[in-house]
């Protein structure tokens, strides 16, 4: 299977995100700068920019656009963050002030978008969640555990579970249960009770920086990839997890994506997506490559530029 | 939250201590190896060469931190890699479950310096790499906590 149509949109893309009926696809070409285009499925159509969003000092590392909300949060360089709103005729910024020393990475909204995540070069998780009275986004940091930069963050479908990545080479699964922002019924989970950033598990059976985790849709597995080359199959039960690691043959893996319980597609530096299965004893394997090998590995010059290859986190979720 | 901050900055000494996975006596693992080394002697001078492999690879002291272990061990599969020209038939009946330890002897072999064992090493990662990809050279270069 090859895919159905490509379009160059910038030199370098750091990070990309669908809106809900995945008409606009929101990009960073590599700088301080948010493009939004108007995206048609058509082979022959061409991709129109028809925002652009300006606000950021430094690289934006993480975009996220909720399908309920329709708000845009970015994660940069800079430290800080914007939650954009769609008014009128144009995207509204509001300054998150995360409180970090280190650059944000990556960002995430939650799934009932009350709260968002973000990830730092900080060794910490920012979980942000706006308060009326005060009419400003409020970041509440997570600082333990972590002794390395986060790179990912993964909702639970609960909205009070988040799941971490990080240079540390672990896999980490915290509470993000805010009192007052959270109502009561979210607290009563499979995980048992818990407070606010307590840690809830962690695995560490891959040996290399950890990327791309991602919760299954019901929340019953996780997986992220290690950048030894290595995927990990997580089988989440309560608080007790069972992992399996499936080593490549190939270039390490940059982000995954679960299309249901038992089918995920990972993307990385091999510049091809590859298909996951798993068989109804819950055992994970390859299955097969989605892209023609061809000679694409032939025309990547560096390593930077392989990174902006990780697949579109949300689009075949949220059809 | 009020023990936050104390936390953050020992967290890489804080990992070695509640990972040492192996606390399995120094003694016992040379006895192991040792008994190894034997069999995979009496395996070459029947010049078994595959299987003699799998046998110095087999069990490979990989989670002590014990440097006397991981040498002892290296001095077993060395004698194995260097035992015939024959790379092909060597690496021929391999499992994929022993590619990435082979994998981190075959770059110990190339750090040694030693111009013979680098040959041989050379020419064992050219063959292995074929088999095994990229990906058991990355898997190699990343696992700084198994080392052989």
């Amino acid at each position: 299977m090859a895919a159905v149509a490509s379009h160059q949109l910038a030199a370098c893309i750091t990070c990309h995100v669908w809106n809900a009926d995945l008409s606009m696809v929101a990009i960073c070409p590599n700088n301080n700068e948010v493009h939004i285009y108007k995206a048609t499925p058509a082979r022959d159509s061409v991709w129109e920019k028809v925002y652009t969003l300006q606000q950021h000092d430094q690289l934006i590392s993480g975009i996220d656009w909720g399908p309920i909300s329709n708000k845009i949060v970015t994660a940069s360089h800079d430290r800080n963050s914007y939650v954009w709103t769609f008014e009128g005729e144009a995207w509204n910024p509001t300054l998150v002030i995360l409180r970090l020393n280190r650059a944000a990475i990556s960002v995430k909204w939650s799934p009932k978008e009350n709260k968002f995540a973000v990830g730092s070069g900080a060794k910490v998780v920012c979980i942000c969640y706006y308060e009326t009275e005060n009419n400003w986004w409020v970041s509440k940091i997570i600082r333990k555990k972590h002794s390395s930069t986060v790179t990912n963050v993964s909702w639970h479908p609960n909205n009070v579970v988040l799941a971490t990545t990080s240079t540390d080479c672990k896999c980490r699964v915290f509470s993000v249960y805010i009192k007052g922002v959270d109502s009561r019924g979210d607290a009563n989970t499979s995980f048992g009770e818990m407070k606010f950033g307590e840690q809830l598990f962690e695995v560490c059976d891959v040996f290399g920086w950890t990327f791309g985790v991602k919760w299954s849709p019901t929340g019953s597995m996780l997986a992220y990839v290690g950048h030894n080359s290595t995927i990990c199959f997580v089988r989440v039960l309560g608080r007790t997890a069972t992992p399996q690691v499936v080593t490549l043959q190939g270039l390490p893996l940059r982000d995954v994506l679960f299309l249901s319980e038992n089918r995920l597609v990972a993307g990385g530096f091999d510049c091809y997506p590859l298909l996951f299965l798993g068989d109804n004893k819950g055992t994970w394997k390859l299955a097969r490559c989605l892209d023609e090998h061809k000679q694409v590995v032939r025309h990547v010059k560096s390593g930077s530029q392989v990174c902006s290859l990780t697949i579109s986190c949300s689009s075949p979720y949220r059809k | 939250m009020a023990e936050e901050g104390g936390r953050s900055g020992g967290g890489g000494g804080e990992d070695r201590e509640d990972e040492d996975e192996d606390s399995e006596p120094v003694e016992a693992i040379i006895n192991r190896i040792e008994l190894k080394s034997r069999q995979v002697e009496w395996l070459l001078k029947s010049a078994q060469y595959a299987e003699a492999l799998k046998t110095a690879l087999d069990d490979s002291p990989t989670k002590t931190r014990d440097e006397t272990c991981k040498s002892a061990n290296w001095v077993v599969v060395h004698r194995v890699l260097m035992a015939s020209k024959d790379t092909d038939a060597l690496l021929s009946t391999l499992e994929s479950e022993f590619y990435d330890i082979l994998m981190k002897y075959i770059y110990r072999g190339l750090s040694t310096g030693d111009r013979p064992t680098c040959e041989q090493c050379l020419r064992l990662h050219e063959k292995l790499t074929e088999k095994a990809g990229m990906g058991c050279i990355v898997r190699a270069l990343a696992d700084k906590r198994h080392t052989v």
